[in-house]
């Protein structure tokens, strides 16, 4: 378990796992000896649930849970943002290049290809509707929740919303973005031919596996956190409104 | 095969060392801790997905408030006993554990053991999976692949295409694909087609 009193530079040499949370948190490097909660602090960041997910993080039978349920929903919300933004603006960019090089330099026939760089477009495009399904759709949502439920008489309309709506809803239709990149991961060392270029090889299915890893951790935060935490808001808020 | 998850719960440091040594030369284990102490040993359960609990006997009678109140914990539990010989006294609770071992038994009858109560799970786990694809979604899923439109799926297969319709949509909730290349490369990764069989896409 990290600690707030570690010097910063001392966790990540000894977890690079944890090396993607950074920009997540935009938090830059050169840390110097500053400890863990300082670097936090000076970019504004929430220690504890900095140390709430690292934790997580590393440990892979945690379950989140418990202590991330001590930050507010909006904490939470701008952290799965942020997570957004990093697989679009960092992680899948740099698997694609990478996926691409290898297929140019690759012995594979034109078939082979066309089933590789086929399935990781279409992938793309169901990342990128998955994401933008939550963005537009279930955070403006969950943070409305979070505003009504502060207000002494929620607004009829959201109580109409409510009566409605669950975020069960959401949760039944949320699919496993991880399964396919498992997939593409299988045919790379099962099924296609041996690839000359070894190193770009082991770097594609290096990133595979940190991406696949990262996006089952961050489904655990939506389903096992945030759906939870807003099913026991929405019944909070309509047990309050049926008494008026 | 599923990884099976165990945690062990004994006083002495002898008899663990040697479960976790044949635990570890089994296909498809982990032992994820150990504990002599009761305390973290509860903390832990609750914070952790486990399959399942070695004890010993003395453990589980410190332990027998935590079962009372928690009787599915013993679907999980493999007791780890003295002797068969004293399972004469046995308690209410004793006789609804998956299975037991003894002190005195040879290793292979620890390996059998455990063995047989992994195949048990694997028969279980792959009889509910609701993941699994029925045969006609099989074939659908292998005609996707081999670049036939739905409508040319309806007609081989004699369905209307309203049909082969509500089946794509199920073979996508079920598998969380929606793409045909995403299908695909499912397929070829299950071995419903090889790669030379799928239609080469534009
Ligand atoms: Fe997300
Ligand atoms: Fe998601």
């Amino acid at each position: 378990m990290i600690n707030r009193e570690w010097p910063m530079y001392r966790v990540i040499l000894e977890n690079h796992q944890l090396l993607p949370l950074l920009p997540r948190f935009n938090l830059k490097m050169g840390f110097g000896e500053l400890s863990v909660d300082e670097v936090c602090r000076n970019h504004g960041v929430n220690t504890d649930f900095f140390l709430e997910i690292a934790n997580a993080y590393l440990d892979e039978l945690y379950v989140p849970g418990e202590g991330l349920s001590l930050f507010s929903l909006s904490t939470m919300v701008s952290y799965i943002k942020s997570t957004h933004k990093y697989y679009i603006d960092i992680a899948l960019p740099m698997v694609e290049e990478k996926i691409n090089r290898l297929m140019s330099r690759s012995a594979l026939s034109k078939k082979e290809i066309s089933l590789v760089t086929n399935f990781f477009n279409d992938y793309k495009k169901d990342f990128m509707a998955h994401l933008s399904q939550e963005e537009e759709n279930i955070l403006p949502y969950v943070l409305e929740l979070e505003r009504q439920s502060a207000q002494d008489l929620p607004d009829p309309e959201f109580i109409q919303k409510l009566q409605t709506y669950s975020i069960h809803e959401f949760e039944k239709e949320h699919d496993r973005l991880e399964t396919s990149l498992k997939h593409l991961y299988e045919l790379i060392i099962k099924y296609l031919p041996p690839f000359e270029d070894l190193q770009l090889c082991h770097q594609v299915l290096n990133d595979l596996a940190a991406l696949m890893k990262d996006l089952v951790d961050h489904a655990d935060v939506e389903d096992k956190v945030l759906v939870p935490r807003v099913a026991d808001l929405e019944a909070l808020v309509l047990s309050r409104t049926s008494t008026v | 095969m599923r990884i099976a998850t165990f945690i062990l719960h004994i006083d002495s440091f002898i008899i663990r060392l040697g479960l976790v040594s044949i635990l570890n030369r089994l296909q498809g284990v982990r032992v994820l801790k150990e504990f002599k102490a009761n305390e973290s040993f509860i903390s832990f359960l609750e914070n952790h997905p486990v399959d399942y609990i070695i004890i010993d006997q003395a453990g589980f009678d410190r332990l027998v408030n935590l079962y009372i109140s928690k009787p599915e914990l013993l679907e999980l539990t493999i007791l780890l006993k003295d002797s068969s010989l004293k399972d004469l006294n046995k308690g209410v609770l004793r006789g609804d554990v998956p299975a037991t071992l003894y002190l005195t038994d040879e290793k292979e009858t620890i390996v059998q053991t455990l063995q047989n109560l992994l195949q048990h799970r694997d028969d279980l786990s792959t009889k509910n999976s609701s993941e699994d694809l029925s045969p006609r979604e099989t074939t659908i899923v292998r005609l996707v692949s081999m670049g036939l439109t739905n409508r040319q799926i309806a007609e081989k297969l004699f369905l209307s295409a309203h049909t082969v319709m509500t089946h794509r949509k199920n073979i996508n909730s079920k598998l969380g694909i929606k793409s045909v290349s995403g299908l695909t490369i499912y397929a070829i990764v299950n071995n419903i087609i090889t790669i030379e069989e799928v239609s080469s896409l534009p």
